[in-house]
């Protein structure tokens, strides 16, 4: 756990430090990317296994692949970029007649210096977030020593564990039935683990079940959103004459 | 020994990333990029607190509510990323530009 953790937060760490300093916007992706699986391992660490996963699966998964694909949709170029195809970041208003083909370096060229392709730091903006990191440690800092280390998980005394399960921890309410070796079948109660997805699904059900149908209503609101604002003919409103013509020719 | 106050130092520094990220970049992907570390750094402390509560005794609801909310957390920030994406995608039909400051206007 320990390596696993510490191995995830070099990982982590050095994919947000690319996120925020590459030019390119994909490489940028490509670090937010490396900090997401970074933070999966660091929920593994944490034995929250099923969390791990979620996150693998919609960030990782579907989230980068949004990003991915309206990045490839929208226009990244600028020309404040030192000419650096697909650098972001200027107010260059793109037009398809004047975009010129990548340039390829020549045998002879110099290679282009090897800061090239990251974003100059923005001063105030260093400032403000330096700001906010020392007041978000002193905070840390000052926390009680029962935050001094994670305590051991709970365990109940006396509960029957089947072969390969893991050690029970909480008691669900619920109850089983375990099959004697002479065939009558036993009934006990049902204990999940910290962190299983049985221990998840049962907060969720019997914890906090109006806010899970919330969130599928929220879900399906924006499914619907993004539909209706990414429909074409949101653009051909009066006076928008170039996104009139455009439609013309579609 | 892991100690909750490395993991959070670790998310608080993500945080940090993501607010640098919102505050210098121009273009609105990237912006949106920046939001998610943020939110990403949210759940790591979420987690890190829900396991905190978990070895001080808490019952089954109580140690994993943590984990509950950073599955909510993930299911807005899925819906944030999908109509900020459409709204993205809509700007930049209007304005040929993904850049923030062209959608400075509150007339089209």
């Amino acid at each position: 756990m320990e390596v696993l953790f510490w191995l995830s937060f070099v990982v982590t760490l050095l994919g947000a430090a690319m996120m925020i300093t590459q030019k390119h916007a994909v490489y940028a992706l490509l670090g937010l990317l490396i900090a997401f699986v970074g933070s999966a391992g660091v929920f593994l660490a944490l034995d929250a296994p099923f969390i791990a996963v979620s996150q693998i699966l919609i960030y990782a998964g579907a989230l980068a692949v949004m990003f991915l694909f309206v990045l490839m949709f929208t226009d990244t170029r600028t020309d404040e970029d030192q000419g650096l195809p697909g650098a972001v970041g200027s107010r260059a208003v793109w037009d398809p007649a004047q975009a010129r083909p990548p340039k390829k370096r020549k045998k002879d060229e110099p290679r282009p210096p090897l800061l090239s392709g990251l974003v100059m730091p923005k001063p105030m903006a260093v400032v403000v977030s330096l700001a906010l990191l020392v007041c978000m440690v002193a905070v840390i800092v000052k926390l009680p020593a029962s935050y001094n280390s994670f305590g051991e998980l709970p365990s109940v005394d006396g509960a029957v564990i089947a072969a390969g399960e893991a050690a029970p921890n909480y008691d669900t309410g619920l109850r089983r039935s375990v099959k004697q070796p002479d065939g009558s079948s036993l009934e006990v109660p049902r204990h999940v683990g910290y962190g299983d997805t049985a221990a998840v699904s049962h907060t969720i059900f019997e914890g906090f079940p109006l806010a899970f149908e919330v969130v599928s209503l929220l879900i399906f609101a924006a499914l619907l959103g993004a539909v209706l604002l990414a429909r074409r003919h949101l653009t051909s409103v009066p006076g928008a004459q170039e996104a009139g013509k455009e439609q013309e020719h579609a | 020994m892991l100690e909750p106050k490395v993991v959070l130092f670790l998310a608080s520094v993500l945080f940090c990333c993501g607010v640098y990220g919102v505050l210098s970049r121009k273009h609105l992907i990237m912006m949106l990029m920046s939001l998610e570390l943020m939110l990403n750094a949210i759940n790591i402390m979420l987690v890190t607190f829900s396991r905190h509560w978990a070895g001080k005794g808490a019952g089954l609801i109580g140690a994993h509510s943590g984990q509950f909310f950073t599955l909510m957390v993930m299911a807005v920030a899925a819906a944030e990323v999908g109509i900020g994406l459409a709204i993205i995608v809509a700007i930049f039909r209007r304005k040929h530009t993904a850049d923030a400051d062209a959608a400075a206007d509150l007339k089209g």
